[in-house]
This record gives structure tokens, C-alpha cells and sequence, in this order.
């Protein structure tokens, strides 16, 4: 079971390599949509489950509108009045994208450190902060693509297993699990 | 309750040093009618939105739940108030954190 570990200040997450790069995929992808670079390379066309996880990238059109729901929410309005919001926007949003990308960056860093170096199945030396920020802004990412609700869990149990939105669920869920794992090390 | 008017209180005990009360009640007026409104979303943990009140508004634990709480509860909850500029720095870092939020003028809450 995948879990973070924290001793002393430093911290660090047990994972396996399917998990690391499924991961990276997601990362990457959300990534992508923040309009960075083109990781595709990077895909296993043959692996089913990075196919499955390029189903929640969006379609290439959409990636340049900001009309975009997962932009919306990781890169919301500020006002409610849509005039304020915009000239707000104008101002700020490059600096809120450059963030959120740092910290994707950062993670993508730990992440293929740990698959190029295969034997160890430790993500090691991570900032637990950063990998905070970063689990809660895929989770958001996924919300969006899921359509999640207070009524969600209940719905994708629902769903035969053979549905990849059950899939992608069950990622989402997996993730809440290790960020609240995490934030309990944090508070700790 | 009894509800206590705004500038009654100013009138009671403005005898001797007026110039500082009615300098306070000015600067109240002209420069913290914002507020920054935190909204309910199904996805942020309670756990993690009560870290990010915490960590960003320098709130106790306790103060931060009932906020949290305030949020989960009525759709929404009012995080902190002041100037425009440093509403707008508020909704900055609560956006970086991933929470659902907005600034606002104080009447139009």
C-alpha cells in the first residue's frame, strides 16, 4: 500500500512503479492543459491504463480556450462580476498558471526520479508542501473530468467494473487517501 | 441582542481623544468594505481546507474548523476583510491552494 513517510522533516512516499506512473501521466497531462510543453512521448500507446488516463485530457481545442472546466476551476474567477473578474484575471493568472506549474514540475522531477531509479520504490526527499498542493490541484483536475458531487461515491460504485470512469474514480479516490496521509504528517 | 449602531459608540466616548476615534472610524470606512468569501466545493477535504486557514490566516484550530465548518455548512463563509488590494492578495493564495474563492464588497456580500 502506497503511503507517505515522514522522519524528522523529511519526507518521503512509498509507491509502486504502476502508481508512479500513472502519476506522472496525470501530472503531465495536467501540465499540458496549463499550456506546458507536449509530454506524449512519454505515453505507452500500448499500456491500457495510460489510454485510459489520456481520456481525461481534453480535446486539443479545448486546451487553448480558457472556457476550459478544469482551467476554470484550478484558475477560478476572482469576483463574481464577470468584468472585475477579467480585468483580475488579466493581472494575476499568469502568476497562479506559473505556480500550479512549478509545483506539477517539481513533482514530475520526484516522480521519474524514482522510475529511473527502479529498485527503490521510495519517491525520496519530497517537500511536503509541494506534494500537497500538487495532489489536491490533480484531484480538483479529475473532479471536473468526473463530474464529482457530494453523491459520487455512491454513483461510481454503482458503475460495472468493466466502466473506465470507475477507473479514473477510483484514482481520484486513491489520491484523496494519500493527500489526507499526507496532511496528517504535515500536522503532525 | 441589542444591537449597537455604527458611530454610537464613537459618540459615547469621544470626549477627550476625538481626532484618534473618528481617524479609526474613517480609515474602517474608506479602506475595509472588501471581504474574501470562501465557497463549498465537493472535492477539498475538510482536513485540508482547515490546514489552508490555518497556514494562510495564522487562525487557531479551533477557529479555522468552525470556518471550515461555516463553509461546508452554508455554501460559504467570510475568511477575511480590509482593503481591496489585500482581499484580492487573500483570493491570490487561497486560488493557489486550490480553494474556491472570491472578494467582494462588504455590502454586496
Amino acid at each position: 500500500m502506497s503511503e507517505f513517510i515522514r522522519d524528522g522533516e523529511h519526507y518521503s512516499l512509498d509507491l509502486t512503479i504502476d502508481e508512479a506512473h500513472i502519476l506522472i501521466n496525470l501530472v503531465e497531462q495536467l501540465l499540458e492543459l496549463l499550456g506546458e510543453g507536449d509530454f506524449h512521448h512519454h505515453y505507452d500507446e500500448s499500456d491500457p491504463f495510460a489510454q485510459l488516463m489520456s481520456q481525461l485530457k481534453a480535446a486539443p481545442d479545448e486546451i487553448v480556450t480558457p472556457q476550459d472546466p478544469v482551467l476554470l476551476r484550478l484558475l477560478p474567477n476572482a469576483y463574481t462580476d464577470p468584468e472585475a473578474a477579467a480585468d483580475f484575471r488579466r493581472f494575476t493568472e499568469p502568476t497562479l498558471r506559473g505556480n500550479k506549474q512549478r509545483i506539477l514540475r517539481k513533482v514530475r522531477e520526484d516522480l521519474t526520479q524514482m522510475v529511473d531509479h527502479e529498485e527503490s520504490g521510495v519517491v525520496e526527499d519530497i517537500e511536503g508542501e509541494v506534494w500537497l498542493l500538487a495532489m489536491n490541484d490533480l484531484r480538483l483536475a479529475l473532479s471536473v473530468r468526473l463530474g464529482i458531487t457530494e453523491e459520487s461515491f455512491e454513483r461510481f460504485e454503482a458503475l460495472p467494473d468493466s466502466d473506465p470512469q470507475k477507473s479514473i474514480y477510483a484514482v481520484y479516490f486513491w489520491l484523496g487517501w494519500l493527500q489526507e496521509n499526507l496532511l496528517a504528517l504535515l500536522t503532525r | 441582542m441589542c444591537p449597537v449602531k455604527k458611530g454610537e459608540k464613537m459618540s459615547t466616548d469621544t470626549l477627550t481623544p476625538v481626532e484618534t476615534d473618528i481617524d479609526l472610524d474613517i480609515s474602517q470606512l474608506i479602506d475595509k468594505p472588501w471581504i474574501t468569501i470562501v465557497w463549498d466545493d465537493p472535492v477539498n477535504l475538510m482536513s485540508y481546507v482547515t490546514y489552508v486557514f490555518i497556514k494562510l490566516f495564522g487562525f487557531s484550530k479551533e477557529k479555522a474548523h468552525e470556518l471550515m465548518m461555516q463553509v461546508h455548512t452554508n455554501g460559504r463563509a467570510v475568511v477575511s476583510s480590509g482593503t481591496r488590494e489585500e482581499m484580492e492578495r487573500d483570493v491570490q493564495r487561497l486560488h493557489d491552494h486550490g480553494l474556491w474563492a472570491t472578494l467582494s464588497r462588504d455590502d454586496q456580500a
